[in-house]
């Protein structure tokens, strides 16, 4: 069928303008932060669950796939269009409402659409918070959130998405709606929740969700600490989680990223730290004091020059926007970056940092490191302009390198930012042919006939990272 | 037909979507049409040869140009001047002839203060159509204002068009302030009636040229220039960038928000009248002046001494008003401005301060409590009590004028 009849069916089932075809929107909508592009046949905005099914139900009819979006920041092509056919993309933005608090039980019902920092601050009033907090948090969708099971800095106390979410209601490929998981705290059967949680949207979309409210801590304190050497600051993350202390984060940013970020945000960063190591503890204030010094005595010992803590929350905010404007602030170097999202085991920090700053530095590129090192998620990043000639196959062979170093070393392809498109090919390299048949399998009884948002997170067989070859300026891959 | 934009910094957006949630014209919609990421993206594809069409054209007229996204994107994109360029491109397509004429109006202070008469009295006489006069949101236009009156040649006090035609009283504010702080104000001739901020946006360029060359005439000397409307002080700051000459970007250089000027002496503010009541005051950020100016804390500064103030959860988002916006794309500005409302409704203040005269008109005409800093801070310290009757200002001033008796000697 066409795309003219689709876009008149899909008109019908939502709202005539609530459906877009327009060569420039749809350009608009083909990738998402990644700049991975694919082609899409068809925008649409729908404005509640039904609308969503009846939409789905279009799709399958006219023989369609589909993809969810969200915010659209996914940073693995995610949310981009790919499939045999030009995919319609589904859009949660207009679905953003708060449907539910429950202050006594700590939960929310929220539409998917809703931004992850809005839920926080319109709960904050009831001492309150989502707790998962990507860098991105203030833009990204909850619906984002729970198909990459999300992380941030404060996810090495609070657990990433998956600890947070509880239930969430699903219109699946045939445009059926069914409810994964319940607000009880064990609901019987099989955990399809947490099958979802996760995937990419790739086994249904997300249209209402059950999240858990955590309280906000009575009392924060946030440790600013600069080394002379990035083998310095990695051993000292190792110490402070070997004294049996988790704090509620721990981050680490090196000198590239401090620059940047310093430029951006005027937050009082050491530039000419090697490395910087943000630490922030939370709880009680008796034990808050305790863990204070008790790091800031570790960090010292392995080589801190200076330990400030911050201030005020004006003090403390600062430096946290400094640290969640990393990935945005490097293009003060160069336009174009390449990053990776690989998770080692955090006694071989040193060593895997170390070999990762040899492969950039042995191709002459420029990499910087900013990552949540307390649980050894690393964010390598390779600043490149891409009209440089020749940049481009470096760029590539450097990120196979840094890929195979960290699975080498124990370590898995994503710690949060999903595998979409980005690193599916680099899937065979942590999973053996059997892992990926059970993960095809449970892809299958959700979705039979593989429209909901196709070719994503299953290898096809090919090349090992994303197309790099043929992006236009800006490429943020 | 292409935009001519730099590459380098169309380059710089790497579409990480940080910006979204500050856009008011995403918020409202949801859609990356809509939204400072997909302006981009669409300005990169036409200087790539995708031509420009009606939807690109609208795409780029619905932005409010608050340059929210500029202050809230990392890697530093000068999403203001790509806009304005793009704007400079499509005038010709875009701006048509009635508008031409409104901005022509606008330039000169004449034919703004006839047509203010002219509105006024069908405004009396109920004869403005009741769709029209809520689109326009204009408030009770006056008839007749009291004649400012200078005090002195310590600093300038830039008058403008829409501010000196309809709301004389915040000048009027400002001018006691300033005489508390024993600053003498001089008043510039009618050169200085229009900053031409508003043809910069709609991409007027010429126009707003010749109307930058004309005002900078009318404030001879080096003394400061002070303005309390955000949107016209952040176009007279840019007059380096728009002339591009030394001489522009010198007398950029004298050119500052009037919160800014005084925050630096706000110990030498008077105090609050004995016994006045503290008022909730909810801070309504102006975006040219959080955004392009980056003063919005100077406006806390000297409002703390006179109230509690109250902050916005929506972090400054804009209002919908936009110097032309609210008139030009009413529909999203009425989506933009019930955002904002809420936002002010949830925080139950007394009475609200805008430094800028579009958003107090806009906001006000959705009901809303609203005055300018000044006015507040001469209300709670009682400055009004100098205030010359309007009879007898005109005689004072030619006194004044004539006996070259400037600043102290004409209070009380
Ligand atoms: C500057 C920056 C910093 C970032 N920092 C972090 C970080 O610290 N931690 C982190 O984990 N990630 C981070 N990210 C990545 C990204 O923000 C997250 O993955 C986020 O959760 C994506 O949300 P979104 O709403 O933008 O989703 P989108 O990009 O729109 O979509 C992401 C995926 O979710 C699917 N999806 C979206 N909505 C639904 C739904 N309702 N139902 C089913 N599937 C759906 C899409 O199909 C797609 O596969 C960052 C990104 C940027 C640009
Ligand atoms: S304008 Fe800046 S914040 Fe917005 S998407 Fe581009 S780089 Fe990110
Ligand atoms: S200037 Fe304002 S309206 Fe225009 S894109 Fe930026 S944030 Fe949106």
């Amino acid at each position: 069928m066409t795309t003219a009849a689709l876009v008149r069916d899909l008109g019908v089932a939502l709202a005539p303008d609530r459906v877009r075809a327009g060569a420039l929107e749809l350009a608009l909508y083909e990738r998402d932060a990644s700049m991975l592009t694919g082609q899409a046949s068809v925008v649409c905005f729908p404005t509640s669950a039904g609308e969503v099914s009846a939409a789905v139900r279009v799709c399958r009819d006219h023989g369609r796939p589909f993809v969810p979006r969200g915010s659209g920041t996914g940073l693995a092509g995610g949310a981009t269009p790919l499939g045999q056919v030009a995919p319609v993309v589904i859009v949660t933005t207009k679905m953003n409402k708060i449907l539910e608090v429950d202050s006594e039980q700590r939960f929310a019902w929220v539409e998917p659409g809703v931004l992850n920092l809005d839920l926080s601050t319109a709960v904050a009033h009831l001492g309150l918070h989502f707790a998962p907090d990507p860098s991105s948090q203030q833009s990204c969708s909850v619906g984002g959130n729970v198909a990459n099971n999300s992380g941030g800095p404060h996810c090495l106390l609070y657990g990433v998405t998956s600890a947070h979410v509880l239930a969430m209601e699903v219109v699946l490929a045939d445009g059926s709606v069914v409810v994964l998981g319940g607000i009880d705290p064990e609901p019987e059967g099989l955990d399809l929740r947490g099958a979802f949680v996760g995937s990419e949207g790739t086994m249904g979309i997300a249209t209402r969700i059950a999240v858990r409210l955590t309280p906000l801590p009575p009392c924060v304190a946030t440790l600013l600490a600069d080394f002379s050497t990035i083998h310095d600051a990695a051993a000292a993350v190792t110490g402070v989680i070997a004294a049996g202390i988790i704090p509620a984060a721990l981050e680490m940013m090196d000198a590239t990223i401090v620059e940047v970020v310093e430029a951006y945000v005027h937050a009082g960063f050491p530039t000419d730290a090697a490395a910087v190591l943000l630490v922030e503890v939370d709880g009680l204030r008796g034990g808050v004091d305790v863990c204070t010094s008790d790091v800031e005595a570790i960090l010292k010992a392995h080589g801190a020059r200076e330990v400030r803590v911050a201030a005020d929350a004006a003090e403390r905010a600062a430096w946290w926007k400094g640290r969640k404007s990393a990935f945005g602030a490097i293009a003060r170097i160069a336009p174009s970056y390449y990053l990776h999202d690989c998770v080692i085991p955090r006694t071989r920090l040193v060593d895997v940092l170390d070999e990762v700053g040899r492969i950039a530095s042995s191709r002459d590129l420029v990499l910087g490191n900013v990552f949540h090192a307390g649980d050894g998620n690393l964010h390598p990043l390779i600043v490149f302009d891409r009209r440089a000639p020749g940049v481009l196959e470096k760029v590539h062979e450097a990120g196979r390198k840094i890929i195979e170093t960290c699975v080498a070393a124990g370590g898995s392809l994503s710690g949060e930012h999903g595998i979409g498109i980005e690193k599916r090919e680099a899937m065979d390299l942590v999973f053996t042919e059997v892992d990926l048949e059970a993960q095809k399998w449970l892809r299958d009884a959700f979705d039979p006939e593989g429209r909901c948002n196709p070719e994503k997170i299953l290898p096809r067989g090919g090349s090992r990272c994303g197309d790099i070859s043929s992006l236009p300026p800006g490429a943020w891959v | 037909m292409t935009l001519r934009l730099d590459p380098d910094e169309l380059a710089a957006c790497v579409s990480c979507g940080l910006c979204l949630p500050h856009c008011p014209t995403y918020r409202a919609t949801g859609e990356e049409m809509l939204s400072p990421r997909g302006r981009i993206a669409a300005m990169r594809a036409v200087d790539a040869g995708a031509g420009i069409d009606d939807a690109f054209d609208r795409m780029m007229q619905t932005c409010v140009q608050c340059r929210a996204c500029e202050t809230a994107c990392p890697s530093a994109v000068p999403f203001g001047r790509l806009m304005e360029r793009t704007r400079q491109e499509l005038a010709p397509r875009s701006v048509p002839a009635w508008q031409r004429l409104g901005y022509k109006a606008l330039g000169s202070h004449r034919s703004l203060v006839g047509l203010t008469v002219l509105g006024g009295a069908a405004q009396r006489a109920g004869l403005v159509p009741h769709a029209l006069a809520r689109r326009l949101a204009l408030p009770k236009l006056p008839m007749r204002q009291a004649r400012l009156v200078p005090t002195g040649v310590d600093v300038w006090l830039f008058t403008g068009c829409v501010m000196d035609a309809w709301q004389r009283r915040v000048h009027e504010s400002s001018i006691e302030v300033l005489d508390a702080l024993r600053v003498g104000v001089a008043l510039p001739g009618p050169g200085a009636a229009c900053c031409g901020a508003l043809h910069v946006h709609a991409g007027l360029h010429d126009e707003a040229v010749r109307l930058a060359g004309r005002t900078m005439g009318a404030f001879p000397g080096t003394a400061p220039i002070l303005v309390d409307s955000a949107g016209c002080g952040a176009a007279l700051k840019d007059y380096g960038h728009l002339l591009g000459r030394a001489g522009a970007a010198a007398f950029s250089a004298r050119v500052f928000d009037i919160h800014e000027w005084i925050a630096s002496r706000a110990d030498q503010l008077p105090p609050a009248i004995d016994g006045a009541p503290r008022r909730r005051i909810a801070i309504q950020d102006p975006c040219h002046l959080r955004h392009v100016q980056r003063a919005d804390s100077h406006v806390r500064t000297v409002l703390r001494p006179y109230g509690e103030l109250v902050e916005l959860a929506d972090e400054g988002r804009c209002c919908g008003a936009g110097g032309a916006y609210s008139v030009l794309q009413p529909e999203l500005a009425g989506l933009i401005r019930t955002q904002k409302v809420a936002a002010i409704s949830a925080v139950e203040a007394d009475v609200v301060a805008s430094a800028n005269p579009g958003c107090s008109m806009w906001l006000g005409a959705a009901g809303v409590p609203i005055r300018h800093p000044m006015e507040i801070v001469a209300d709670a310290a009682g400055l009004h009590r100098r205030r010359w009757r309007p009879g007898r200002d005109r005689k004072m001033s030619r006194w004044l004028a004539s006996s070259g008796k400037f600043g102290s000697g004409w209070k009380r």
